[in-house]
């Protein structure tokens, strides 16, 4: 293949000779699997200092060896396949989970390009124009391990489990693509490296013509409500508290996967800590500039962007993305399950489509040649005043009267349902007991 | 076509890490056979019989893959929209856009109105 | 049979037999099992002052697919049991079980009907933990000593080794007094491999 210099965007991709792709694939495919045993080490110490325990601190030194001795036993645990299974459903599922959720990570880009043994290269799998579409449609294609592995065990549990997480991770999943289309439209592209490349440097932006000044470059700032939905839809996705419905031990013992064990059961866990990792990456990239530099850094130090300086910052962001979603899993508890629907349909789709709408409003008054910013102020006064309006609202209106104050209103009797089991009304008298011969009534005890 | 070589080969090195690890669970590890082994785990009691084919379940799962799907579909129209959103000259693309939005929200609003979002 | 018990006998299945047991011995997931009282206790390992998180315990099976420990905690009743061994019976090998208390090893202050006489009535006990309930140091004492037991278990040809070499010192073992003159062959207790 031709060598690519000089060349700008997507050209620089897809030129690369054969043993570098291989060399990269390698390199990221065994980057998400030690990725996935430090996720898991990290989630288990932090979880365990959240809650003032010390945490796996037995294999290795710091217990950096548990997720290995996980693995290893878990490899050498028996397998079973039960008699009622679809056993070739029931093998594929696994892989059907683990596949797609590492085919993700090829189109993230980890820094600009560097020079690996005299190739001047990417660090970057590679980018597509529809990469974000890539992530996407692998996601999509997640699902159907997790609702193939309900469907093959033939086991309660796991069918439950299985068609709770589809619907879940299908109705986020709208919300989710909703999040990227304001970054789309800031970046006028799918692919990431130009996305990255769009959060480069802010515009400038003038006060009512009185002064000039830098705005901000991440789009986690630019476009707050994008990102707020992002990382609400990323709980979501990724099946984790406080959106782990699929797999309550509470209600589903361990949802789709009650009846996997050794290995197959072990791809299912890779590939929840994988799309962990994945969306974590996406979201650095998406919304926090992803391999750039965090500001004060950049502006300092002009070279903190190029090299291999930026792999430093990228793995940076991740890592704290990553400390989020245990921190996340360490303080809140599991909503119900219409709660999570009602948040995914009712809440973050229609807010998303309204902000939307927004961005691209003020997107083409600037494009117009409009000055947005006084928009933009007016906007926020508007904004306020309603705040401030519903708060005074709510102090004239006082607190609402709870159902304490009410008085109960009197039940009508409810009709008995044609057909029902025969029940003895739910407010007969209780029996006391006798005194002096005689029963006492109910309510004089 | 060269973009989408190093997605296939990252494709066969997870899809062949999976089918591998899958494999060697069954080969690797004890096994011993017994009759509440092999049935599903209802824990701990005699499994209840499924019917053939896997049974009936809500049709509210059902009913919200329909909705994923006209919802994805809508998302999709917007991408290319906001891909090229900067070469619309004057409005256009923006009042057309929120034509077809306000559309979509009049079906959203049809369904939430019908219940159709309700999960109790 | 698994593929890493059909490793000719020698250094390499040393080696494995030591990596394997290490890899059990520091994973070993329990299977919820709590019964009664004991179960507070059983909880109570797992709080900040004894924490059995720093053994890798703190991941809890729901499913026995994935579980390898089985703490029966607490008194098992005539209609429970049957449920136990089904759980345990659904549990993916190699697994372990302690009695914890004295009522799940021997019935203990339950002496009626009602109650099963020890668990090992049901299930094959590894770890016997007296204690009405026992404290969580009891609890990781045992644990501790099941950790020992997993690390030397041995595999394959060596397993075979080790039955063969308990059979022959129950037959030389001398009879002990009032028992008969003629030795009995018991068969050795083979409870895991």
């Amino acid at each position: 293949m031709t060598p690519c210099t000089g060349k700008e965007g997507l050209a620089f991709f897809g030129c690369d000779p054969w043993w570098l792709i291989l060399g990269k694939g390698v390199v990221i495919f065994a980057f998400l699997l030690l990725s996935v045993l430090m996720c898991v080490w990290a989630e288990r110490r932090v979880i365990g200092r959240m809650q003032l325990r010390p945490g796996p601190n037995r294999a290795g030194p710091f217990g950096l060896l548990q997720p290995l001795a996980d693995g290893i036993k878990g490899a050498l645990k028996e397998d079973i396949v039960p008699r009622k299974v679809d056993k070739f459903i029931f093998f594929l599922a696994p892989v059907l989970a683990a596949t797609p959720a590492l085919i993700s990570f090829a189109i993230i880009p980890l820094g600009p390009v560097v020079s690996i043994a005299g190739h001047k290269t990417p660090l970057q799998l590679t980018d597509l124009p529809v990469a974000v579409l890539l992530v996407l449609a692998m996601s999509s294609v997640g699902v159907y391990g997790v609702v193939l592995a309900g469907w093959a065990s033939r086991s309660p549990y796991a069918l439950l489990g299985g068609l709770r997480s589809s619907a879940q991770v299908i109705s986020y999943e709208i919300a989710m693509g909703l999040s990227f289309v304001a970054v789309f439209l800031y970046a006028g592209s799918l692919s990431t490296s130009q996305i990255v490349s769009a959060q480069a440097g802010g515009g400038t932006a003038s006060f009512f013509g009185l002064f000039t000044f830098d705005t901000p470059s991440w789009n986690a700032i630019v476009l707050f409500p994008s990102f707020v939905i992002y990382v609400f839809t990323m709980m979501g996705e990724s099946n984790r508290i406080p959106f782990d419905l699929p797999e309550g031990e509470g209600e589903l013992v361990a949802g789709y996967h009650t009846e996997y064990s050794s290995l197959k059961f072990l791809m299912f866990y890779l590939a929840e800590y994988i799309n962990m990792v994945t969306l974590s990456a996406l979201a650095t990239t998406l919304f926090l500039g992803g391999w750039r530099a965090p500001a004060p850094i950049s502006t300092v130090w002009p070279g903190a962007n190029s090299g291999w300086w930026p792999l430093l910052w990228f793995l940076g962001k991740l890592v704290l993305f990553i400390f989020f979603f245990i921190w996340l899993r360490g303080s809140l508890p599991r909503v119900r399950y219409d709660q999570l629907m009602k948040l995914g349909w009712k809440v973050l789709m229609p807010v998303s489509l309204g902000w939307i709408l927004l961005v691209a409003t003020l997107r083409a008054l600037r494009n117009n040649g409009a000055d947005t910013s006084a928009y933009l102020v007016v906007a926020g006064a508007v904004v306020l005043a309603l705040l401030a309006g519903s708060f005074v609202w709510d102090a004239i209106k006082g607190p609402p009267p709870s159902a304490a104050d009410e008085p109960e209103p009197e039940r009508p009797a409810e009709p008995e349902p044609a057909g029902a089991f025969p029940v003895p009304p739910l407010d007969a008298p209780h029996y006391h007991g006798s005194h002096h011969g005689k029963e006492v009534p109910s309510g004089l005890h | 076509m060269d973009l989408y070589i190093p997605v296939v080969v990252l494709g066969v090195l997870a899809f062949g890490f999976a089918a591998f690890s899958v494999v060697m669970g069954s080969l690797t590890g004890p096994k011993r056979w017994n009759r509440a082994k092999l049935d599903a785990y209802e824990c701990g009691i005699e499994p209840t019989p499924q019917p053939v084919g896997g049974g009936r379940f809500p049709v509210k799962y059902y009913l919200t893959a329909m909705l994923f799907i006209v919802f994805d579909i809508e998302i999709i129209f917007l991408y290319p929209w906001a891909v090229a959103f900067d070469q619309f000259r004057g409005l256009f693309g923006l009042i057309e856009m929120a034509l077809f939005i306000v559309t979509v929200l009049v079906a959203y609003a049809y369904v939430w109105r019908r219940g159709g979002l309700e999960w109790d | 049979m698994g593929l890493e018990e059909k490793l000719p006998s020698g250094f390499l299945l040393s080696t494995v037999e030591q990596v394997a047991g290490w890899a059990r011995r520091s994973s070993v997931w329990p299977a919820t099992f709590g019964l009664a009282c004991c179960a507070i206790e059983m909880m109570a390992t797992g709080d900040p002052r004894h924490d059995f998180s720093r053994w890798g315990m703190e991941r809890a099976s729901g499913s026995p697919r994935q579980a390898d420990l089985m703490i029966v905690a607490g008194r098992v009743s005539q209609k429970m049991g049957p449920v136990l061994r089904q759980i345990y019976d659904q549990m993916a090998e190699p697994k372990w079980v302690i009695a914890m208390g004295v009522c799940a090893s021997s019935g203990g202050m339950f002496n009626n009907y009602a109650i099963v006489q020890g668990v090992d009535h049901i299930v094959p006990v590894d770890i016997y933990l007296p204690g009405c309930p026992p404290r969580p140091e009891m609890l990781l004492d045992a644990i501790l000593k099941l950790h020992d037991k997993i690390q030397n278990t041995k595999m394959g040809a060596h397993r075979r080794k080790e039955i063969e070499e308990l059979e022959r010192a129950k037959l030389r073992a001398l009879p002990l007094l009032g028992q008969s003159d003629v030795p009995r062959i018991e068969p050795p207790r083979v409870t895991q491999s």
